[in-house]
C-alpha cells in the first residue's frame, strides 16, 4: 500500500506517494527527481546519499521515507542561492576536492550540517563529522582543506602549496 | 510485489493496541539503520511497520540518582548528553564509538538492544551498569534486568504485544571503562568489546562487572573473571589473570569481520586494558 508523504525539500513543500519500505533516497531520486544524493551502497557504509534532515546529516538510504513526514530535507540542489555557489561548493571546486564526484554531494551535505552547528570546527571535529563519507578517489586531503577554508581555518602549509601550483 | 502497511501513532496506547491485536505481523521501526538495508535488498518484506519515533520516547531524564532513557533516543543524543556524561560515562563513550555521526543521528538505543545483534555496542555498558528495561503492553509494564533480555542472536524475551519503552540506569558505584576493537577506528562494526565496572573499598575490589560484546550470541557477563577481582587489591597481574579466565567464558564465532581465534586473542587484551583503565593502574 502506498501512503501520502508530505515534507519540504529545499524549501519547497512536496507531496508524493511512498511505500512503507521505500527509503528517503528512493523517493528523492526516483519520484522527486532530486538526484544529487547518490545511490552507493544502500547499507549506510559509504555516505554518498547523505542529506540534511531538520539540521542533521543522515544517510538517506537508511531512512524510511515516511518517517520524514513534516520534516525539512536539504540536498545539494538547495545549497545554491541566487545562482551563486555555496561557499563549500566553491571551495570544493577551487581545490579539486571532487575527482570522480560521486561522493561529493554527500560530502557537501555532511560538511554543511557540521558548519551550521559548529562554524569553526577543529581538524579533528571535521574528520569525525566526515568519517561516514568515503571517497574512492582519495580526495580526502582536498576535502578537509575545502571545509577548513570555509570554516576560516586555512591550513597554512597547504595554502602555500596551492599558491606555488598557481 | 507484496506491500506493507504503515502505522506512525502519536499516542503510546494506540501503539500498544496495535501490538495487542496484531503483534505477530508487526515489525517495529525506530531509526531503521538495521531494517532499511534489509528492505533495500529485499531480504525482509514486512507485513506492517509500526514507527515509534512519534511516541515521545526520545528523552534522557535524571531519575533516582540514575537515568531514564527513552527507547527512541538517538545514539548521538546519548553520546553528547551532559547527564549521560555525568551519570553513565561508559554508556556515552560506547555510543560515541558506534558507527559515525550520521548513523548515530538516526540509530536509537532501543533499536540497538531490540535488534539483538551479536555486535551491538549498547549491551556491554548497560549490563555493566545493571540497567533495567521496561517492556510495556496493554497488560501492563514488565521491568527486567538487561541481562535477562537477550535469548540468542536476533532473539529477545520481548513478547509480540510488548514495546521496549525505557532503559533505566540505576545509581551505581564504581569506576568504569569501555574498550572496543573494530577494523577501523571509527565507523566499523564491532569485532570485540568490553565494558568493565569496578567498585573499590579500602583499596580492595568490592564488586566488579566484566561484560564482553561480540563474543557470543548474546553479551557475556564473565562471572568467573569478576570473581577473580573480588576482594583483592587490583594489580596488572590480576587483570591478566581475570582476562585469561574471561576468554574461557566467551563463545565467539567466525564471521566476515573476524575469526573466533582472533576474537579470543583480542578480547583478552581488551579486558586487561579495561580493568587497568577502570582501576587507574
Amino acid at each position: 500500500m502506498k501512503y501520502v508523504l508530505s515534507f519540504t525539500v529545499n524549501g519547497q513543500p512536496v507531496e508524493t506517494l511512498a511505500e512503507p519500505t521505500a527509503s528517503l533516497l528512493d523517493i528523492l531520486r526516483d519520484q522527486l527527481d532530486v538526484t544529487s544524493p547518490k545511490r552507493g551502497c544502500e547499507s549506510g557504509d559509504c555516505g554518498a546519499c547523505t542529506v540534511v534532515v531538520d539540521g542533521r546529516a543522515v544517510p538517506s538510504c537508511l531512512t524510511t521515507a515516511l518517517t520524514v513526514a513534516g520534516s525539512e530535507v536539504t540536498t545539494v540542489e538547495g545549497l545554491m542561492g541566487d545562482g551563486q555557489l555555496h561557499p563549500l561548493q566553491r571551495e570544493f571546486y577551487e581545490r579539486c576536492a571532487a575527482q570522480c564526484g560521486f561522493c561529493t554531494s554527500g560530502m557537501l551535505m555532511a560538511a554543511k550540517a557540521l558548519l551550521d552547528r559548529n562554524p569553526s570546527p577543529t581538524r579533528a571535529e571535521i574528520a569525525l563529522a566526515m568519517s561516514g563519507n568515503l571517497c574512492r578517489c582519495g580526495a580526502y586531503v582536498q576535502v578537509m582543506e575545502a571545509i577548513e577554508a570555509v570554516a576560516g581555518r586555512k591550513c597554512e602549509v597547504k595554502a602555500e602549496d596551492t599558491r606555488e601550483r598557481e | 510485489m507484496p506491500t506493507a502497511e504503515y502505522f506512525a501513532p502519536t499516542e503510546l496506547r494506540d501503539a500498544l493496541r496495535l501490538l495487542a491485536e496484531r503483534g505477530n505481523q508487526i515489525t517495529i521501526l525506530a531509526g531503521g539503520t538495521d531494517l532499511v538495508p534489509q528492505f533495500n535488498c529485499r531480504e525482509l518484506r514486512p507485513h506492517a511497520l509500526l514507527y515509534i519515533g512519534k511516541l515521545g520516547l526520545n528523552y534522557i531524564i535524571a531519575k533516582n540518582g540514575g537515568l531514564a532513557v527513552g527507547s527512541a533516543t538517538s545514539l548521538e543524543e546519548i553520546a553528547t548528553n551532559r547527564l549521560v556524561f555525568e551519570r553513565a560515562p561508559v554508556l556515552a563513550q560506547a555510543a560515541a564509538e558506534m558507527g559515525n555521526p550520521t548513523i548515530r543521528n538516526v540509530a536509537t538505543i532501543g533499536g540497538n538492544l531490540a535488534t539483538a545483534s551479536r555486535a551491538a555496542d549498547m549491551p556491554p555498558p548497560l549490563l555493566a551498569l545493571d540497567a533495567e528495561l521496561s517492556l510495556v503492553s496493554e497488560r501492563g509494564e514488565r521491568v527486567i534486568p538487561i541481562g535477562e533480555f537477550f535469548k540468542r542472536a536476533h532473539k529477545t524475551v520481548r513478547l509480540a504485544d510488548e514495546l521496549l519503552t525505557e532503559i533505566r540506569i540505576p545509581s551505581v558505584k564504581g569506576q568504569t571503562a569501555f574498550v572496543r576493537h573494530g577494523r577501523r577506528k571509527v565507523f566499523s562494526c564491532c569485532v570485540a568489546s568490553v565494558a568493565v565496572r569496578v567498585v573499590m573499598d579500602g583499596g580492595k575490589c568490592a564488586d566488579a562487572r566484566i561484560v564482553a560484546g561480540s563474543m557470543a550470541s548474546t553479551p557475556v557477563r564473565c562471572l568467573g573473571a569478576e570473581g577473580i577481582l573480588q576482594g583483592k587489591h587490583l594489580t596488572s597481574e590480576l587483570a591478566v589473570e581475570a582476562a585469561a579466565q574471561a576468554v574461557g567464558e566467551c563463545k565467539p564465532i567466525d564471521d566476515d569481520r573476524a575469526t573466533a581465534w582472533y576474537r579470543r586473542r583480542v578480547i583478552k587484551v581488551l579486558i586487561e586494558r579495561a580493568i587497568n583503565r577502570a582501576s587507574d593502574l
